[in-house]
This record gives C-alpha cells, structure tokens and sequence, in this order.
C-alpha cells in the first residue's frame, strides 16, 4: 500500500509526520499494520513542552511516520505491544531513555538499564546531564522460569568461554530439550545517543562509525543520508555509486565470514572456518590498502565516499574473482556434507507468522520468506539504477539462513562488478552545509535494516539522533528460536543470525 | 627383565601421550591448510598447568580433590596394562577385558563426579551427557572385546594381542566388524569426533571439557593428561591389532626391541592421522542422535561376535 492510499485510510492529511492524539496512537497503528505497513522503528523526542513518541511504518513508496505528544508531567500512551509485537522492545526502551509509560505493556521490565541503575533514571532527557554520576542501586530484574518436575535452569554468560561480547542468556530445560530461552543483553551501554547530542554532524561521525565495529559502512551510511536528507545536501552520481560499492564489499565479506563460522564453528566443520577466516582477512588486507581501515571505517563521508582509482578496482575484481571461485569449491564440499546438512536443516526454525510479528530485520527474515529489502523497497544510493534481486527462503531454519547468505553473497558479488564497470566519472565529494531540519535514513545494511532518525537545530547540531540497529529487533526472536531444540545446538542458532551486542545496546 | 618392561612400556605411553595430541592438532591443521602449532606443544602445556596456581571453589567437598588422582590413576592402569609396545610381560590376568574395561569407566565415573561436585551448570550438563553417551557406548564395548576374546581364546588383552601378532594376518579376517566396533567405542570413550568437540570453545556443546571446567592448574594439567594418555593407550591397543607387526614379543632382542620402538612410532602416527582425517571430514553429530551412532556400533560389535562364532562353528 503506498503512503497516498494509507493515509486516506487512516484519514489524515498533512506532509512528513502525522500527528495523533495519544489515544488514537493504536488504532491507528494498527490499521497501518493491517493494511499491509509494518511498524518497523519507534523512537521518542523532547520537544519544548512534551515527549513526542514516533512510530515509522514501511508503506510502499516510503515511510509514514506517526507522532504523539505527550505531556511532561505524566508522559504516557497506550502500548501498541498488545496488538504489535514489533513494538515490544521499543516501548521498553523509550521508557528506559525518557520515562515514557506504555500503558497496559504486557512486559514491564526494564531494557537498557541493567540492575544497577536506579530507578526513575531517563538518560535522554535533556535535563540529564551525559557525565552524571549515577548512585549504585539493585533494582531486581525477575526472568522467566518454569517450574515442574525435572525442569532445569541454565544461566549462561555474560561471561562466555570464548571471547565474545557480554550477554546473558536463561534457558529453561527438561533434559536437554529448551522450554524457555530469554536473553538479557545492555551490559555495557556506551551511551551514544547521548554523546553525539550538541555535536556537529562531523564530530557525531566517528561515534556512528563505532556502534558496531563489523557494520560500520550500514551505520555511517544510514547516517550520512538521514543528515543529506535534513540538510538537503544531493550526492554526486559516482558517490552513489561508490557508496553501493563499499556496502557491498562490507556484506560480501560479513557473508563470508559467517558461511565459515556457521560451518566451522557451529558445526565443527572446522575446514570451513579455516577457510572463511583466511578469506576475509584477505578482504579486510585490501579494505585497508584501499581505505585505511580494515573495517572500512572512512568509506563512507557525510555527502560523499571514498574514492578509487583504476588499480583499486583492478585489486578488487581480482580478490572476488578468486574468492567466488574459492567459495564455490567450499560450498560444494558444504552442501554435500550430509552430516552438516543434517545439523542445519529443522534447526531453529523462525516460523514466517513469528518473522513478521516480531518485525524481525535481515537475513534471518528473508530466510522466513519476508522479503523486506531496503535497498528495493526504499532504495538509495544506486541501487535503483543497478536493480537488486532480494533473495528468500522459505523454512526459516538454519539451513534457510545459511543458503540467503550464500546467495546474497553471489548477489553482492554481482552489484560490486556492475558497480566498477558503470562507475560514473566526476567529482565524488559535495560541498555540504547543515540546516536546521530532520529526516529519516534508512539503508539495509548486512545484517538487515537500519533506520535512523536525525534532527539537527538551527546552528546545524545534532538535536536529536535515533538509531535502530537489526540486532536490536532480532534479539527477541531467540524466544522464537531456541524453544523445541537442544542445548547443543544453541551456539549453532545463535552463529546463524550473528547478532551485535555493541549495536543493541548503543 | 619383566618389570624393567613394564616400566618402560608405561613410561613410553606417558611420554608419548601429549605428542600424539599434539600430532592430531598438527595434522587437523594442516587439513584445513593452516601450518598450525608445534606437535610438541602439548608438553609445555602441561608443564605450565604444573607450574600455575590452581583456584578451587569453596563451594567443592574433597570429591573435587580426589577426581584427578583417581582419574590419572584410572589413566595410568590402562598405560601398564593395556599391550601398547611389549606383549606377553604381564600376568595376564591383568589386563583381563572386564578389569580394563572397569577401571576405564571408574575414570569416567570419577570425572562425572568432578563436573558434579561444584554444583556448576556446565559441570552438571557435562556430566549428565557423559553419563548418557557412557551408559550408551559400554554394550558395544564388552561385545566387541568379548568377541575378540572369543576369537583368540583369551580374556586377557595380553593374550589377544599376543593371538593376533603370532597368527598370519588373513586368518584374523573374521575379527574385522569386531575392530570397527572397537574405533567406534574409542572415538567416544575418548571425546573425539563425532560425540563430543575437543576443540571447542562453546560451553553449551561441550561433554569432557565441560566436567573439567571447573578445574584448573595442576588438577587440570592432570586431567588433561589422563586423557591424553587414555586415548594413547587405546589407539595403541587397536592399532596393535589392525597392523599386528612389530610388537615387542619375546625373546626380547636388541634389534627387535629397535623395531617395536619404531612400530610403536608409526602405528600412533598412524592412528593420529585417522583420527584427524575423521575430526577434518565429518561434523560433530546432533546430540540427540548420539544413540544412532551408539547403536550402530553395538550392531556392528554384535554383527562381529556373530561372525566370530560362525568361525567357531565351521
């Protein structure tokens, strides 16, 4: 449904955000949703005399953004999770960072603080100072457990066995078989959000690069075009160009990567991981020849990219050449496992009734037949010039997830070498200049979309900057997932969506 | 003379045991085209577990205490009695199959105790796996070794083996399904591929490293080497049963006793290899299909003992 029929539907007028009175927030929210626009981000702002909950939907041409104003003194609205799933974690955290209440939450813990911040603690008001020294509470954070005869509980982590970020994860067991799976990450906010407030969109720019160290081009990109939008900055052709370059090189080598670590690791196929590892250091070898940065930090610049010249194209169509030719030796050993299949196929298994409600992102929900892809349902950069097949699968289990992978992987391949033949001449960076405005960038990174939220003041600061990662919204989905299978093979779920914990807890 | 063998056979397993760990690593490596470490590693391994300070948690009675002597006492039985370099230098009666195969599972019975006693979550899991693939592998064991008793007319390993080394080797045919049988119950018995992942890091997969997770400095160095010695041991007795040359028979020359060393060499090298080709090959099997793995070598043992008899027979 495009963004003209929706809003007829839901009889509103008005250009950009739709403002409603918090107790329509639901109905409408629903109807959006049941004509076929997804919630996929809600994000709260401080205006001068209220709290102004947003909620963006994905129409068909672009996104619908639905705005609520709540008063200071007792900000609160009814909670959209009862009837929107994808809502669930979002409403958590715009309590946590404002003190927003939805009313009637089926789920009332708190999500981004961990136990010991005290409550009544709302870090993104602007009254909150960033440097506050926060008093040491133990506020209790109760988790599910089942009780029953021969039910068992396993806690695991925060601290793991292998060197891995921190989270903790609650299983309920009966033998080896999971009842319940219930993770808690925020062990380590890093408070972003917060810090880039007041900055100048070039000083907010190495924060956003480091919300997640393996997807930095999906998060300064999403960025550089919610500030280009809100400043009204156009981006050269080549720019456009560069930058579908550098996103895919970034999902080509994530894919990578994770073929090998599920493979290897989860499995102990360990040939694999040996494999996969050794080509992508390869990859980040020629990302810091080509940028600077093994991550690829710096690609990506506020109205422009990096560029490259005729011997860095030559280097990267040599190094996929070979790595295309290395990974389908690789894959064909791998499909042909029968054991490794075995462990892949009806293994964690994400239902496409569960991808939806839960708004999952990303692999994980094309591997369930969602398919939801920005770069075609709201394309940016080039993509709308070179045209993007989105690859689903249909079982949604590990083997499901594997296989996107693999044929995005196939896919990225393919855009990166039309890229560097139709590479357009000229001048890559624009002259770029901050106005007072706000925007929504929205890109689709490797591990699914990003959705930011920009608004910059009249001396062209950063207001206020909302970042949605993936990980965020596929977290949750671990309820989903782990409940029906064993223990052992929870690493091997867990490998097949390889989730941020940085980019959750921002 | 007897003893003097004895010693040495056992001091030769102890020894060996870190460098064939150390092959396997070695080899796994280089299948998967990484140059990968030194095979000599694991002795520094171990000695600098020896040398480190070790934390045992209040929560541990001395069960926790006792768990490594047991199991490396556990280990060291099989390392004298199991015929690995010389046959026929011990009372048979030793290395009776039932004795063997009891102390090997007092080792592991100790060990379950070990992951147990912390009252840890991985322990407990650990030990609770441990005791279902134990429980599970034990019938195909006793079947297998109780066919090639059958076979050679002795209940001792000494005598099997000893059976085997003197026999031409066409006439041991029928023992073949009995010796498959006997791989299976070594690669599980001994946490290797496709029960259990030595290397992992994953606590929520593990079996053996999750009961000695709990453990560390010198108890752990001597749990580490229990292992390593008891998958040693067993390699060596297969291996001596596969390839029945050069084992140390008597009388016991001077030049055979160079030919044993270097057979003992080679059938370990040997049997490292194997087990690296499996571990590089195949993936680690779904927990829950454990039992298709342990009945297989039961039917496979059973299938043995069956054509073992049928020799008997005609």
């Amino acid at each position: 449904m495009t963004k003209e029929s929706l809003m007829h539907e839901l009889q509103l007028r008005g250009e950009g955000t739709l403002q409603v009175p918090p107790q329509d927030l639901r109905m409408h929210a629903e109807m959006c949703v049941a004509l076929g626009a997804p919630l996929v981000f809600m994000y709260a702002t401080e205006e001068a005399n209220a709290f102004r909950v947003h909620a963006v939907f994905s129409a068909e041409d672009g996104f619908i953004t639905l705005a609520s104003d709540l008063p200071k003194s007792s900000p609160s609205f009814p909670s959209l999770t009862r009837s929107i799933m994808a809502a669930h974690w979002f409403e958590r955290l715009m309590h946590d960072q404002f003190g927003i209440v939805a009313k009637e939450h089926p789920d009332w813990r708190r999500l981004m603080h961990h136990e010991n911040i005290p409550e009544g603690t709302h870090p993104m008001r602007k009254e909150f100072m960033w440097n506050t020294k926060l008093d040491h509470a133990n506020v209790p954070y109760p988790m599910h457990a089942v009780e029953g005869k021969g039910v068992y509980e396993i806690p695991v982590g925060p601290i793991h066995a292998g060197i891995i970020e921190p989270g903790h994860f609650r299983f309920n067991v009966r033998g080896e078989r999971i009842l319940t799976l219930e993770g808690k990450l925020f062990f380590k906010h890093k408070g972003v959000e917060k810090l880039v407030e007041g900055k100048t969109p070039e000083e907010a720019f190495p924060f956003i690069e480091r919300i997640s160290g393996d997807m930095v081009v999906g998060h300064s990109l999403c960025f550089a075009q919610a500030l280009e939008e809100a400043s009204g900055i156009t981006i050269s052709e080549r720019a456009k160009y560069l930058r579908v370059l550098w996103s895919e090189l970034e999902r080509a080598s994530a894919h990578i990567f994770d073929i090998g670590n599920m493979g290897g690791m989860g499995t102990g196929f360990t040939f694999m991981a040996a494999q996969g590892f050794r080509m992508v250091e390869e990859m980040r070898r020629m990302y810091a020849s080509l940028v600077g940065h093994r991550f690829l930090r710096g690609a990506i610049t506020i109205g422009g990219a990096h560029d490259i010249d005729e011997s860095g194209a030559a280097e990267i169509l040599n190094t996929i050449d070979r790595i295309e030719r290395e990974m389908k030796r690789i894959l064909q050993i791998a499909y042909g496992s029968d054991g490794l299949m075995e462990r892949f196929e009806t293994t964690g298994v994400l239902s496409n009734e569960a991808a939806k409600a839960y708004g999952a992102r990303g692999v994980p929900a094309r591997a369930s037949g969602v398919a939801f892809d920005v770069r075609t349902a709201h394309p940016y950069a080039a993509y709308k010039e070179l045209g993007v097949n989105v690859v689903t699968e249909k079982v949604g289990d590990v083997a499901a997830r594997f296989k996107v992978r693999d044929r995005e992987l196939t896919e990225s391949l393919r855009l990166i070498r039309e890229v560097l033949a139709k590479l357009p001449k000229g001048e890559v960076q624009a002259k770029i200049a901050f106005k007072e405005g706000s925007a929504l960038g929205a890109v689709e990174s490797w591990r699914g979309a990003v959705i930011n939220f920009v608004r910059l003041d009249s001396s062209g600061k950063i207001d206020r900057c909302a970042i949605s990662d993936p990980s965020f919204c596929n977290w949750p989905l671990f309820g989903e997932i782990g409940p029906g299978n064993i223990v052992p093979d929870f690493p091997l779920c867990n490998k097949s969506l390889n989730l941020s914990y940085s980019g959750t807890d921002l | 003379m007897t003893f003097a063998l004895i010693t040495f056979q056992t001091l030769l397993v102890l020894a060996a045991a870190p460098a064939v760990i150390g092959m396997i690593r070695k080899m796994k490596a280089r299948f998967q085209n990484r140059q990968g470490a030194s095979i000599f590693l694991p002795y520094w391994s171990l000695l600098s577990l020896f040398k480190k300070e070790m934390t045992v948690t209040r929560h541990s009675s001395w069960v926790f205490r006792v768990v490594p002597f047991v199991v490396f006492g556990s280990a060291l039985f099989l390392a004298i009695a199991i015929p690995s370099f010389a046959a026929g230098i011990l009372s048979a009666s030793l290395s009776n199959i039932f004795l063997v195969g009891a102390v090997a599972a007092l080792g592991s019975v100790f060990l379950v105790f070990g992951g147990m006693d912390t009252a840890s979550t991985f322990g407990n899991m650990g030990s609770s796996r441990e005791m279902t693939i134990a429980s599970m592998i034990e019938p195909a064991l006793y079947v297998s070794l109780a066919s090639l008793a059958a076979f050679a007319s002795f209940w001792s390993l000494d005598g099997i083996v000893l059976y085997f080394a003197s026999v031409p080797m066409y006439t041991t045919l029928p023992a073949a399904l009995s010796l498959i049988a006997l791989v299976f119950v070594l690669l599980a018995e001994n946490a290797r591929y496709p029960v259990d992942n030595p290397a992992t890091h994953l606590e929520l997969t593990m079996v053996h490293e999750a009961m000695v997770l709990e453990y560390s400095g010198p108890y752990l160095a001597l749990l580490e080497y229990a292992s390593w010695i008891k998958l040693t041991a067993m390699l060596a007795l297969v291996a001596n049963l596969v390839f029945p040359w050069g084992i140390l028979v008597a009388p016991f020359a001077g030049f055979a006793f160079v030919v044993a060393l270097a057979a003992f060499v080679i059938k370990l090298a040997l049997g490292a290899f194997v087990i690296a080709y499996i571990e590089s090959t195949i993936v680690k099997m779904r927990f829950y299909r454990m039992q298709e793995y342990t009945s297989l070598a039961l039917i496979i043992a059973l299938g043995g003992l069956a054509v073992v008899l049928f020799t008997f027979a005609i």
